[in-house]
């Protein structure tokens, strides 16, 4: 297997490829990111550099890079991930480069698998959601949700729409994947001192480790299931339990005021966490059902998460740890 | 009492049912000690013992036929429905915790706008109560749990005073499910709840998606007797595909409905006083 990883200098896109070289049958690596990054001496590792939002570096990305390395498998990880960009350029990252990336991948002469990273972002919440969110739940389609949203909708379904008998499309859509430097709202949100709730709610949430994400994309990559599939991670808490893992302070505020007070913090602090992206999770939780996943890509979740504790708490744990 | 207390002290008599909840009934643990619905024992087994009285002293529950309910794999417990706030289905839910041995937590299946509601729907969610979609009770039923369902809805605590007793428009959704994972139903008749607090008037601002916010006939419920019948289990001897076949599906809630309408009838005539 000859593999494509985009994103592959952000923290999911290295761990996945790092998983793909620990797999003996995998015989060559293209890692695609952005920007030129320090090479990295691997017999299997290939690097290169393109920005997928210019169609042009896409073409020349499958049709130069791709065809050179005899690719086979693209695995598409690269996700935008400043959730205050909107407009144009916002929607360029999120799903014309998905979409130029996809057909191209049609058209090539020996890509056959294409694997995309979703988000479980894309359901709609409604009172008749189901606690877990299976794959033939409805998407988030109205017109007035955020721009973030309906773009990674959109890409969800545009990816999907181009699965052909030429080219096999696997939708990964991946539960909150709390790492740093991934996007992750809830990460931003975990690591500030403070954290507010909104009061009377404690929502059950699901989030993903980041060994786990990128065991779901070599898994899938491997696999010839087609189709969307749901990815959660092993740990189900509600929303308080969250914040007292990560030893942060939780604050029930009425649910009106934590938008105008999150958009202050972003002012001051410059935080990339925002209350409107989240409204729905932190009422109602929305958890995705892996048991697709887990029938057809023998994906289970295994590891843990790795909370954003305070430097201090860290320091303090690995001091325990070190005595014991 | 908190758990940690309840485990610490010498056991020289019978645990208190609170604790006893949390220590002996069986969940499907998530690693926090919640399941993926949000139930948490050791909550329940605290609003278990503040609700004691509740059942103890002032209604003075008395139930009769807990033996009904298998000790293990999928049922359906389905329950008449009344009062201003309800009442009845914690008190339904109380006594099964209280009776069933080894203790089964029910799983109430809650109306869909109970979530949106602050605070009532996180307690109700740590207490074992489940937002009612479709998917969300097959999980339960598919995982052998004990489910409790009002099929009347918000129809049944809404109808009048002079309609007490009398079930209302009746969700078939039930018979559906205990068709396709082959699940026992038990009708429980609940006697006492329509006295107790009955519905005076609607009002119809739909706060927090309910359909309607009742007016109670009075401030506080009545010390009303309540009384509970678990009937013998119903075993729908359909093939599993039936479940998608509308008249066996109808048929199916029709005869639950008959039996329970009965059983509430036969209590209404031997029950000796509203408050006896």
């Amino acid at each position: 297997m000859r593999v494509m990883v985009t994103g592959a200098s952000a923290p999911l896109g290295a761990a996945i490829v790092e998983r793909l070289l620990a797999e003996p049958g995998v015989d060559r690596v293209l890692a695609v990111s952005r920007e030129a990054v320090p090479p990295r001496v691997h017999p299997r590792l290939f690097q290169h550099a393109a920005d997928l939002a210019h169609p042009r570096e896409v073409h020349d990305l499958i049709h130069g890079a791709a065809t050179l390395h005899g690719i086979d498998t693209v695995i598409h990880a690269a996700q935008h991930r400043d959730p205050h960009d909107a407009g144009g350029g916002a929607h360029t990252q999120t799903v014309e480069s998905a979409r130029w990336l996809v057909l191209a991948c049609a058209a090539h002469a020996t890509i056959r698998r294409f694997v995309h990273r979703s988000f479980a972002d894309v359901y709609a919440q409604r009172d008749t959601t189901p606690t877990l969110i299976d794959e033939d739940a409805p998407l988030e389609l109205d017109p007035a949700a955020p721009q973030w949203l309906r773009d990674r909708v959109e890409a969800d379904l545009t990816v999907r729409a181009h699965h052909t008998d030429r080219l096999q499309i696997a939708v990964l859509r991946l539960a909150e994947l709390l790492a740093r430097d991934t996007g992750s709202q809830l990460w931003d949100y975990l690591s500030s001192r403070i954290c507010l709730r909104p009061a009377g709610f404690d929502p059950i949430i699901n989030v993903l480790a980041l060994d786990d994400a990128a065991a779901a994309f070599a898994t899938a990559a491997r696999s010839s299931a087609t189709g969307a599939f749901n990815i959660p991670g092993r740990d189900t808490l509600p929303l308080s339990c969250a914040i007292a893992q990560s030893g942060r302070s939780c604050v029930a505020v009425p649910s009106s005021v934590i938008a105008p007070l999150y958009k202050l913090r972003r002012a001051v602090t410059g935080l990339a966490f925002r209350y409107d992206l989240n409204v729905a999770r932190f009422h109602f939780g929305g958890m995705v059902d892996g048991g697709r996943a887990a029938r057809e890509l023998g994906y289970q979740p295994r590891a843990r998460v790795v909370w954003p504790r305070p430097w201090w708490r860290v320091l303090l744990q690995r001091l325990a740890e070190t005595r014991c | 009492m908190a758990i940690a207390d309840a485990r610490s002290t010498p056991m020289s008599h019978a645990p208190l049912p609170a604790a006893r909840v949390a220590i002996e009934a069986a969940f499907h643990d998530e690693g926090y000690g919640y399941d993926v619905f949000g139930l948490h024992p050791p909550t329940l087994a605290r609003v278990l013992a503040l609700g004691a009285p509740l059942y103890d002293r002032y209604f003075r529950v008395s139930s009769s036929g807990i033996e009904h309910i298998p000790s293990d794999g999928p049922v359906i417990l389905v329950a008449n429905h009344a009062g201003a706030l309800p009442l009845d289905a914690a008190m339904l839910c109380f006594d099964v915790l209280r009776r069933t041995e080894p203790p089964r937590i029910p799983r109430a299946i809650a109306d869909r706008f109970v979530p949106r509601v602050p605070l009532v729907g996180t307690l109700l969610s740590r207490c074992g109560a489940v937002r009612g979609t479709p998917l969300n009770v097959a999980r339960l039923l598919a995982r052998g749990e004990l489910i409790a369902i009002w099929p009347e809805g918000t129809t049944g605590p809404a109808k009048r005073f002079r309609d007490r007793y009398r079930l209302q428009a009746w969700r078939v959704g039930f018979a559906e499910l205990a068709i396709r994972y082959q699940a026992p139903i038990v009708p429980v008749s609940i006697l006492g709840a329509e006295e107790s607090w009955p519905v005076a008037g609607r009002l119809g601002v739909r706060w927090f998606g309910a359909p309607y916010l009742p007016i109670p006939a009075w401030p506080l419920p009545l010390p009303a007797h309540y009384h509970l019948r678990y009937g013998a289990p119903i075993y729908l001897r359909h093939r599993a595909g039936e479940a998608d076949e509308p008249a066996a599906v109808a048929a199916a809630a029709a005869r639950v409905r008959d039996v329970l309408a009965r059983q509430l009838e036969d209590m209404r005539a031997a029950r000796r006083g509203i408050f006896r």
